[in-house]
Protein backbone atom coordinates (compact mmCIF):
# COMPACT_ATOMS: atom_id res chain seq x y z
CA UNK A 1 0.00 0.00 0.00
CA UNK A 2 2.99 1.95 0.69
CA UNK A 3 4.08 1.42 -2.52
CA UNK A 4 1.48 2.87 -4.33
CA UNK A 5 1.68 5.90 -2.32
CA UNK A 6 4.91 6.57 -3.46
CA UNK A 7 3.93 6.85 -7.00
CA UNK A 8 1.35 9.89 -6.44
CA UNK A 9 1.73 13.74 -5.04
CA UNK A 10 1.51 13.30 -1.22
CA UNK A 11 -2.38 14.22 -0.56
CA UNK A 12 -1.81 16.52 2.88
CA UNK A 13 0.33 18.79 0.56
CA UNK A 14 -2.63 18.65 -2.32
CA UNK A 15 -5.81 19.62 0.47
CA UNK A 16 -3.41 22.47 1.48
CA UNK A 17 -2.61 24.25 -1.93
CA UNK A 18 -6.51 22.98 -2.56
CA UNK A 19 -7.91 24.56 0.59
CA UNK A 20 -6.19 28.14 -0.53
CA UNK A 21 -8.13 29.08 -3.52
CA UNK A 22 -11.59 28.09 -1.58
CA UNK A 23 -13.74 29.74 0.84
CA UNK A 24 -13.12 28.78 4.26
CA UNK A 25 -16.66 27.24 5.18
CA UNK A 26 -16.04 24.97 1.88
CA UNK A 27 -15.76 21.45 2.70
CA UNK A 28 -14.06 18.63 0.36
CA UNK A 29 -14.64 14.98 0.03
CA UNK A 30 -11.90 12.42 0.23
CA UNK A 31 -12.82 11.44 -3.11
CA UNK A 32 -12.51 14.54 -4.81
CA UNK A 33 -8.95 15.17 -3.02
CA UNK A 34 -7.80 11.77 -3.86
CA UNK A 35 -8.81 13.09 -7.67
CA UNK A 36 -7.09 15.82 -7.82
CA UNK A 37 -4.08 14.20 -6.12
CA UNK A 38 -4.05 11.80 -9.27
CA UNK A 39 -5.05 14.67 -11.94
CA UNK A 40 -2.16 16.46 -10.53
CA UNK A 41 0.67 13.84 -10.86
CA UNK A 42 -0.97 12.77 -14.10
CA UNK A 43 -0.30 16.41 -14.99
CA UNK A 44 3.84 15.66 -14.37
CA UNK A 45 3.52 12.89 -16.13
CA UNK A 46 1.79 14.34 -19.24
CA UNK A 47 3.76 17.52 -19.33
CA UNK A 48 7.51 15.48 -18.72
CA UNK A 49 6.31 13.19 -21.99
CA UNK A 50 6.08 16.23 -23.97
CA UNK A 51 9.47 18.10 -22.70
CA UNK A 52 11.19 14.19 -23.12
CA UNK A 53 10.11 13.76 -26.55
CA UNK A 54 11.15 17.19 -27.55
CA UNK A 55 14.77 16.28 -25.85
CA UNK A 56 14.70 13.05 -27.75
CA UNK A 57 14.22 14.77 -31.48
CA UNK A 58 17.04 17.29 -30.37
CA UNK A 59 19.63 13.98 -29.01
CA UNK A 60 19.96 15.63 -25.54
CA UNK A 61 20.18 13.37 -22.70
CA UNK A 62 18.68 15.74 -19.84
CA UNK A 63 15.60 17.22 -19.56
CA UNK A 64 16.35 20.69 -17.78
CA UNK A 65 13.61 23.24 -16.52
CA UNK A 66 13.69 25.33 -19.99
CA UNK A 67 11.63 21.81 -21.66
CA UNK A 68 9.71 21.88 -18.50
CA UNK A 69 8.46 25.25 -19.22
CA UNK A 70 8.89 24.64 -23.42
CA UNK A 71 5.95 21.82 -22.87
CA UNK A 72 3.81 23.90 -21.03
CA UNK A 73 3.87 26.40 -23.67
CA UNK A 74 3.07 23.74 -26.41
CA UNK A 75 0.27 22.06 -24.30
CA UNK A 76 -1.58 25.18 -23.01
CA UNK A 77 -0.68 26.17 -19.70
CA UNK A 78 1.49 29.15 -21.01
CA UNK A 79 -0.31 31.19 -18.45
CA UNK A 80 1.67 29.39 -15.69
CA UNK A 81 4.87 31.18 -17.37
CA UNK A 82 5.17 34.22 -15.83
CA UNK A 83 4.56 32.69 -12.11
CA UNK A 84 7.27 29.67 -12.62
CA UNK A 85 9.61 32.56 -14.04
CA UNK A 86 9.05 35.18 -11.10
CA UNK A 87 9.01 31.89 -8.11
CA UNK A 88 13.00 30.39 -9.93
CA UNK A 89 14.04 33.93 -9.44
CA UNK A 90 13.11 34.02 -6.23
CA UNK A 91 14.53 30.93 -5.49
CA UNK A 92 17.67 31.63 -6.97
CA UNK A 93 17.65 34.49 -5.15
CA UNK A 94 16.90 32.59 -1.52
CA UNK A 95 19.54 29.85 -2.01
CA UNK A 96 22.21 32.32 -2.80
CA UNK A 97 20.93 34.50 0.58
CA UNK A 98 20.95 30.75 2.36
CA UNK A 99 24.74 30.38 0.88
CA UNK A 100 26.15 33.11 1.74
CA UNK A 101 24.79 32.87 5.47
CA UNK A 102 26.06 29.82 5.97
CA UNK A 103 29.60 31.43 4.76
CA UNK A 104 28.81 34.23 7.10
CA UNK A 105 27.91 32.15 10.18
CA UNK A 106 30.85 29.57 9.78
CA UNK A 107 33.32 32.94 9.49
CA UNK A 108 31.90 33.81 12.47
CA UNK A 109 32.89 30.28 14.21
CA UNK A 110 35.89 30.57 12.89
CA UNK A 111 36.37 34.33 14.77
CA UNK A 112 35.42 32.96 18.23
CA UNK A 113 37.72 30.28 18.08
CA UNK A 114 40.35 32.40 17.19
CA UNK A 115 39.31 34.92 20.24
CA UNK A 116 39.58 31.59 22.96
CA UNK A 117 42.34 30.47 21.80
CA UNK B 1 27.79 38.43 19.05
CA UNK B 2 26.34 35.70 16.61
CA UNK B 3 23.92 37.17 14.21
CA UNK B 4 21.79 33.88 15.09
CA UNK B 5 18.50 35.87 13.65
CA UNK B 6 19.81 36.56 10.78
CA UNK B 7 20.52 33.04 9.73
CA UNK B 8 17.41 31.44 11.09
CA UNK B 9 14.77 34.04 9.43
CA UNK B 10 16.74 33.06 5.82
CA UNK B 11 16.50 29.52 6.55
CA UNK B 12 12.74 29.90 7.42
CA UNK B 13 12.16 31.94 4.75
CA UNK B 14 10.90 34.47 6.74
CA UNK B 15 9.42 37.56 4.77
CA UNK B 16 8.10 37.52 1.09
CA UNK B 17 10.30 34.60 0.30
CA UNK B 18 8.31 32.92 2.82
CA UNK B 19 6.92 30.51 0.15
CA UNK B 20 10.06 29.70 -2.35
CA UNK B 21 11.83 28.53 0.94
CA UNK B 22 9.95 25.28 2.19
CA UNK B 23 8.60 24.03 -1.02
CA UNK B 24 4.87 23.01 -1.17
CA UNK B 25 5.65 19.74 -3.04
CA UNK B 26 7.81 17.38 -2.50
CA UNK B 27 10.81 17.98 -5.07
CA UNK B 28 11.54 14.08 -4.60
CA UNK B 29 8.47 12.49 -5.02
CA UNK B 30 8.19 15.07 -8.06
CA UNK B 31 11.67 13.62 -9.85
CA UNK B 32 10.14 10.00 -9.32
CA UNK B 33 6.79 10.80 -10.97
CA UNK B 34 8.97 12.53 -13.83
CA UNK B 35 11.51 9.30 -13.78
CA UNK B 36 8.48 6.85 -13.91
CA UNK B 37 6.32 8.50 -16.74
CA UNK B 38 8.27 7.22 -19.33
CA UNK B 39 11.47 4.70 -19.85
CA UNK B 40 12.55 7.22 -22.27
CA UNK B 41 13.64 10.08 -19.38
CA UNK B 42 16.91 9.08 -18.07
CA UNK B 43 18.00 12.31 -16.43
CA UNK B 44 16.62 15.33 -14.79
CA UNK B 45 18.53 18.71 -14.38
CA UNK B 46 17.96 19.99 -11.03
CA UNK B 47 16.15 22.94 -12.01
CA UNK B 48 12.99 20.55 -13.23
CA UNK B 49 11.56 19.40 -10.31
CA UNK B 50 11.45 22.99 -8.90
CA UNK B 51 9.70 24.28 -12.19
CA UNK B 52 6.92 21.51 -11.81
CA UNK B 53 6.74 22.68 -7.87
CA UNK B 54 5.18 25.51 -8.78
CA UNK B 55 3.13 24.29 -12.11
CA UNK B 56 1.32 21.82 -9.84
CA UNK B 57 0.30 24.29 -7.59
CA UNK B 58 -1.27 26.58 -10.04
CA UNK B 59 -2.56 23.60 -11.80
CA UNK B 60 -4.13 22.33 -8.55
CA UNK B 61 -5.55 26.15 -7.54
CA UNK B 62 -7.00 25.94 -11.40
CA UNK B 63 -8.07 22.52 -11.22
CA UNK B 64 -10.08 23.15 -7.84
CA UNK B 65 -11.28 26.96 -8.35
CA UNK B 66 -13.48 25.22 -11.61
CA UNK B 67 -14.48 22.56 -9.95
CA UNK B 68 -15.63 24.61 -7.06
CA UNK B 69 -17.64 26.52 -10.03
CA UNK B 70 -19.39 23.45 -10.38
CA UNK B 71 -20.04 23.00 -6.86
CA UNK B 72 -21.89 25.96 -6.58
CA UNK B 73 -23.95 25.84 -9.67
CA UNK B 74 -25.16 22.95 -7.96
CA UNK B 75 -25.89 24.88 -4.49
CA UNK B 76 -23.83 22.45 -2.77
CA UNK B 77 -20.75 23.46 -0.19
CA UNK B 78 -18.83 20.07 -0.91
CA UNK B 79 -16.98 19.70 -3.57
CA UNK B 80 -17.48 16.28 -4.67
CA UNK B 81 -15.58 14.16 -6.88
CA UNK B 82 -18.31 14.81 -9.60
CA UNK B 83 -17.29 18.74 -10.15
CA UNK B 84 -13.80 17.67 -10.64
CA UNK B 85 -15.25 15.49 -13.28
CA UNK B 86 -17.73 18.43 -14.36
CA UNK B 87 -14.83 21.01 -14.33
CA UNK B 88 -12.23 18.44 -16.25
CA UNK B 89 -15.18 18.17 -19.14
CA UNK B 90 -15.92 21.85 -19.64
CA UNK B 91 -12.04 22.70 -19.56
CA UNK B 92 -10.03 22.00 -23.26
CA UNK B 93 -6.16 22.22 -21.42
CA UNK B 94 -8.05 19.50 -19.08
CA UNK B 95 -8.62 16.90 -22.14
CA UNK B 96 -5.77 14.47 -20.85
CA UNK B 97 -7.67 14.66 -17.78
CA UNK B 98 -11.03 12.59 -18.93
CA UNK B 99 -10.39 9.31 -19.35
CA UNK B 100 -8.97 9.50 -15.68
CA UNK B 101 -12.00 10.96 -14.12
CA UNK B 102 -13.99 8.46 -15.65
CA UNK B 103 -11.93 6.23 -14.44
CA UNK B 104 -11.91 6.89 -10.89
CA UNK B 105 -16.16 7.69 -11.03
CA UNK B 106 -16.36 3.98 -12.38
CA UNK B 107 -14.36 2.19 -9.74
CA UNK B 108 -15.30 3.96 -6.74
CA UNK B 109 -18.68 5.11 -5.00
CA UNK B 110 -18.03 9.14 -3.90
CA UNK B 111 -18.92 8.98 -0.10
CA UNK B 112 -22.11 11.11 0.06
CA UNK B 113 -22.79 10.75 3.97
CA UNK B 114 -19.63 13.04 3.93
CA UNK B 115 -22.46 15.77 3.15
CA UNK B 116 -24.47 14.61 6.20
CA UNK B 117 -22.02 14.48 8.45
CA UNK B 118 -22.49 16.67 11.13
Amino acid sequence: MGDEHDKLLPVANVGRIMKRVLPPTAKISKEAKETIQECATEFISFVTGEASDKCQKENRKTVNGDDICWALGSLGFDDYSQAIVRYLHKHREFERERASAKIAVSSQNNNIEEETN
Amino acid sequence: MRQAGTYSRILSGGGVSGRTGPHLLPLARIKKIMKKSSVDVKMISGEAPLVFSKACELFIEELTKRSWDMTIQGKRKTLHKEDVASAVATTDVFDFLIELVHRNAADHVDDVSEDHAP
